[in-house]
C-alpha cells in the first residue's frame, strides 16, 4: 500500500471518520452497508475529492447504494449528513417512517428492522404448548380439523390448523428448464455431454466405452400470488399467507402481492425464513387490511409497475379472493384479460366454495370465473391438500 | 498462465475528462453517471447499471470501448446460459482427433495432459476479455438478470478478482483488468454477492437538455424546431399524469428512432395527426399505441401553462 501523505487524505482524518459515521447512519436507515463498502467509499472520496459536494455525493452513491429504492434515502441522508452530522442524527428518527413507507418495502435484515420499527407488541405467540399438543394429537382430532372451516375455529384450534397447513406440501409444477445436467440414464435422444465424453476417452486412451448424455433440468414454475386482504377475507388471508409461505419455500421464483384497496408487494417479506416473522412483517407492510376490495385497480398497478415479475409467460398466477369486488367491472375485465395473456395459468382460489351450491354470481366473481383457468377451493385442509393435485392436472391440460 | 498486472496509466484523471471523452463518441452522460464511470475505472471495479429499457445502458459500454480504444466484448445473458457459452469450451472434435492420431502413432503416453492444452480451448467472452492484449477490453455482460442465479454465482470469481479457474489448466488471470459493465432490467433482484463486487448506478430517463443533445447528435437531419419538439414531447409523455396512461414510457432509443422516422416523413413540425400516425415507433405495445390518440397528442403538444 503506498502511503504518500496527502492533503485531506480520506483514508484517515476527519473525512474518513465522517464517512464511517455516514455509513453507519445509512445502515440504520435500512441501506445495507458493510465495512468494506465504507472503506471503498473513503477511497472513492479520495479519488473524487471533496471540492464539489455533488461529485462527492455521486461518488458515495455509486459505491454505497446498490438498489434503486435506496437512492432517495441515500440522497436525503447525504444532504443532511454533510451539512451537519449531529443534526442529521436527530433527523434520522424523523426520516425513518419515510424510508419505511417507500413504494417497495426494502428487504431489511432483522436487526435493521428491530432498530427501525416502532415498539410493537410481539406478533408471535409462544408456541411451546401447541407443539406438544400437535405431537400428541390423535387421528380423530386430525380428522375433525380437516373438515372444519377456519372461520369457525377457536383461537387454540386456529393455531393448530395453522401448523397443519404449514405441513401440507404444495409442490409447484415443474417444467424442463433451459439449463442442462448430466443425465442419470443414457437415453439415446439427449445431447452428448462432451466434456464427460472426453474425460472418459482420455482415461481409456481414446476409446469411448461410455457416452455420458445431458438432459434438461427440471425447474419449478415461477409463482405469482395475489392475496385478497379485504374485510371479507381477513381471516383467510392471514392463514393463507402462512400456508403459502411455508408450502412454497422450495419453489423457484416466488412473487407475492397483497391487495385490498391497493397493491402491496410482499415479496421481500416472504424472503424471511421464519413464518411468524413473515406474518409480522406482512402485517406491518399491509395498510389496507380488512378494508374494501378494488381488484381492478390493484391489477392495473401490477401491470404498470411490476409487469416484469411475470416471467416469459410461464408464471403460474394464484389469485386468492372471494370475488366481492367493489371496483369498476369493465376495468377489472380488461386487467384480468391482460393477466391471463401474460401467465401460463391463472387460478382463482376461492374460500367461498365452502358453501354448497355456491355460484359465482357477484359481478367481480362472475368476471373472475370467466377469465380464470380454474376455480379451486381453499377453505379447509382437505381443499388445500387437493390443491396440489389440481395444480398438476391443470398444468397438463391444454388451455 | 499470465499473472494479473496493474494498468500503467489510469485513463482519465478527472470526471470532466470522462464526460468529454464520452461526448466525443456521441454519448451524453450526466455528471452522476460520469462519476460512477470514473470510479469504476480508477477503482477497477465492475459497474452495474440498472434502469428502464432504452435509457442507454448498453450504449454506455459501446461508448466506453470507443473512448478507451479498447476492444468491446459482449456477453448477452439469457435463461439457461452456461459456463461453456460464457467462459470457455474445449474443442472436442480436435481433441478426439488428437487422441486418434496419438493412438495411431503409438504415443498414447500422457494423452490426458496433451489433450488439455490451451491450444484446444475455445475462448468465450469472459476468457477473451481476460486475455485481451493491452490496452485490454471492455466486457459488457448484458441483461444479467435474464440468466439464472447459479450463473451469477459463477460470475463472482471474475467480478471479484478478474480471474477464472479452468479445472484442467488452473487459474487464468487478467492481462489487463477488463473494464466490465453489467446491465440489468430488474426482472429480478440480483444476488447481494454480485452487487457487493460492483459499483452501482441507476440510469434515469435523461432531462430535457440532455435528450435534446442526444437527438441532435444522433439525428442530424432533424431541424432545430423538430428536435426540440421531440425532446419536449417525450419528456411530457414520461411525466405524470400522462405516464399512467401507458404501460411503458418510451426510452431514449425510442425518441431517437422516432425523430429519424419523422425526418424520413419530411416532418418539420409535430402535429397531433403525425404523432398518432407514428405512435408505433414510440410504443411497442398495441394498447399503448392505441392510447396515444390525436386528442391526447394535442393535449401533450399544447404549450404548458
Amino acid at each position: 500500500m503506498n502511503t504518500v501523505p496527502q492533503l485531506g487524505d480520506a483514508r484517515r482524518g476527519k473525512l474518513a471518520g465522517n464517512i464511517a459515521g455516514f455509513g453507519r447512519a445509512l445502515r440504520r436507515a435500512g441501506v445495507p452497508t458493510d465495512a468494506s463498502r465504507i472503506a471503498l467509499a473513503a477511497e472513492a472520496a479520495r479519488l473524487v475529492g471533496v471540492e464539489s459536494r455533488i461529485d462527492l455525493g455521486a461518488a458515495l452513491e455509486a459505491v454505497m447504494v446498490s438498489r434503486e429504492q435506496d437512492r432517495l434515502v441515500f440522497r436525503e441522508l447525504f444532504d443532511a449528513w454533510f451539512r451537519d452530522p449531529a443534526l442529521a442524527r436527530r433527523m434520522l428518527a424523523q426520516m425513518l417512517p419515510r424510508a419505511e413507507g417507500g413504494a417497495e418495502l426494502p428487504p431489511r435484515r432483522p436487526r435493521v428492522r428491530e432498530a427501525l420499527a416502532a415498539p410493537r407488541p410481539p406478533a408471535a405467540v409462544p408456541q411451546g404448548q401447541e407443539v406438544e399438543f400437535d405431537a400428541a394429537m390423535s387421528a380423530s382430532d386430525r380428522r375433525r380439523l380437516h373438515h372444519a372451516d377456519f372461520n369457525a375455529l377457536g383461537a387454540a384450534e386456529y393455531r393448530l390448523v395453522e401448523r397443519l397447513a404449514r405441513e401440507v406440501p404444495l409442490p409447484v409444477p415443474r417444467f424442463p428448464a433451459r439449463r442442462l445436467r448430466v443425465a442419470a440414464h443414457e437415453s439415446c435422444h439427449a445431447r452428448m455431454h462432451w466434456p464427460g465424453v472426453l474425460h472418459e476417452a482420455a482415461r481409456s486412451g481414446g476409446e469411448m466405452f461410455r457416452l455420458p448424455r445431458l438432459e434438461r433440468r427440471l425447474q419449478p414454475l415461477p409463482l405469482l400470488v395475489l392475496v385478497d386482504v379485504s374485510g371479507s377475507m381477513e381471516r383467510y388471508a392471514r392463514l393463507l399467507l402462512a400456508f403459502l409461505h411455508a408450502a412454497t419455500r422450495r419453489a423457484g421464483r416466488r412473487d407475492v402481492f397483497a391487495f385490498g384497496t391497493h397493491l402491496t408487494d410482499l415479496t421481500p417479506t416472504f424472503r424471511l425464513a421464519d413464518t411468524d416473522a413473515m406474518l409480522a412483517a406482512a402485517g406491518a407492510a399491509i395498510d389496507d387490511f380488512a378494508g374494501g376490495t378494488r381488484l381492478g385497480e390493484s391489477l392495473a398497478t401490477l401491470r404498470q409497475r411490476h409487469a416484469r415479475r411475470l416471467v416469459g409467460r410461464r408464471t403460474l398466477v394464484l389469485l386468492i379472493s372471494d370475488g366481492l369486488d367493489t371496483g369498476e367491472p369493465a376495468a377489472l375485465a380488461q386487467e384480468l384479460q391482460w393477466l391471463r395473456r401474460h401467465s401460463r395459468r391463472l387460478l382463482w382460489l376461492n374460500p367461498l366454495l365452502r358453501f354448497e351450491g355456491y355460484a359465482p354470481l357477484a359481478r367481480g366473481a362472475a368476471l373472475l370465473h370467466r377469465q380464470a383457468d380454474a376455480m379451486l377451493a381453499v377453505h379447509n385442509l382437505a381443499a388445500l391438500e387437493q390443491l396440489a393435485a389440481s395444480l398438476a392436472a391443470l398444468m397438463r391440460a391444454n388451455r | 498462465m499470465t499473472l494479473a498486472t496493474t494498468d500503467a496509466v489510469p485513463p482519465f484523471s478527472t470526471i470532466d475528462a470522462v464526460v468529454q471523452a464520452l461526448e466525443g463518441t456521441g454519448y451524453f452522460a450526466d455528471r452522476r453517471l460520469a462519476t460512477a464511470v470514473f470510479l469504476a475505472l480508477r477503482l477497477q471495479r465492475p459497474l452495474l447499471l440498472e434502469g428502464e429499457p432504452g435509457v442507454g445502458k448498453t450504449e454506455l459500454a459501446k461508448a466506453l470501448s470507443a473512448a478507451l480504444g479498447r476492444e468491446m466484448l459482449r456477453l448477452q445473458c439469457y435463461d439457461g446460459l452456461e459456463q461453456r457459452e460464457a467462459l470457455y469450451e474445449w474443442n472436442y472434435a480436435a481433441q478426439l482427433l488428437h487422441m486418434r492420431a496419438a493412438e495411431a502413432q503409438g504415443t498414447v503416453r500422457d494423452v490426458e495432459s496433451e489433450v488439455y492444452q490451451p491450444h484446444y480451448l475455445i475462448r468465450r467472452p469472459l476468457l477473451q476479455a481476460l486475455q485481451a492484449p493491452p490496452p485490454g477490453a471492455v466486457l459488457l455482460i448484458d441483461e444479467v438478470d435474464r440468466a439464472d442465479e447459479p450463473f451469477e454465482a459463477f460470475l463472482l470469481e471474475y467480478l471479484g478478482e478478474y480471474q477464472v479457474s479452468i479445472p484442467e489448466l488452473g487459474t487464468v488471470g487478467a492481462v489487463v483488468s477488463p473494464v466490465t459493465v453489467l446491465t440489468s432490467n430488474r426482472t429480478r433482484d440480483l444476488n447481494d454477492a454480485v452487487k457487493r463486487r460492483c459499483l452501482y448506478h441507476w440510469l434515469d430517463y435523461p432531462e430535457r437538455e440532455r435528450e435534446l443533445a442526444i437527438v441532435r447528435a444522433q439525428v442530424p437531419g432533424a431541424g432545430e424546431a423538430l428536435s426540440a419538439q421531440v425532446a419536449a414531447f417525450v419528456q411530457r409523455l414520461r411525466s405524470q399524469p400522462f405516464a399512467n396512461a401507458f404501460q411503458r414510457a418510451p426510452g431514449i432509443a425510442e425518441s431517437v428512432e422516432w425523430a429519424r422516422a419523422l425526418v424520413a416523413l419530411d416532418t418539420l413540425v409535430l402535429d397531433p395527426e403525425v404523432v398518432a400516425d407514428t405512435a408505433g415507433l414510440l410504443f411497442k405495445q398495441r394498447d399503448d399505441v392505441a392510447a396515444l390518440t390525436p386528442t391526447l397528442a394535442a393535449e401533450l403538444l399544447a404549450p404548458q401553462a
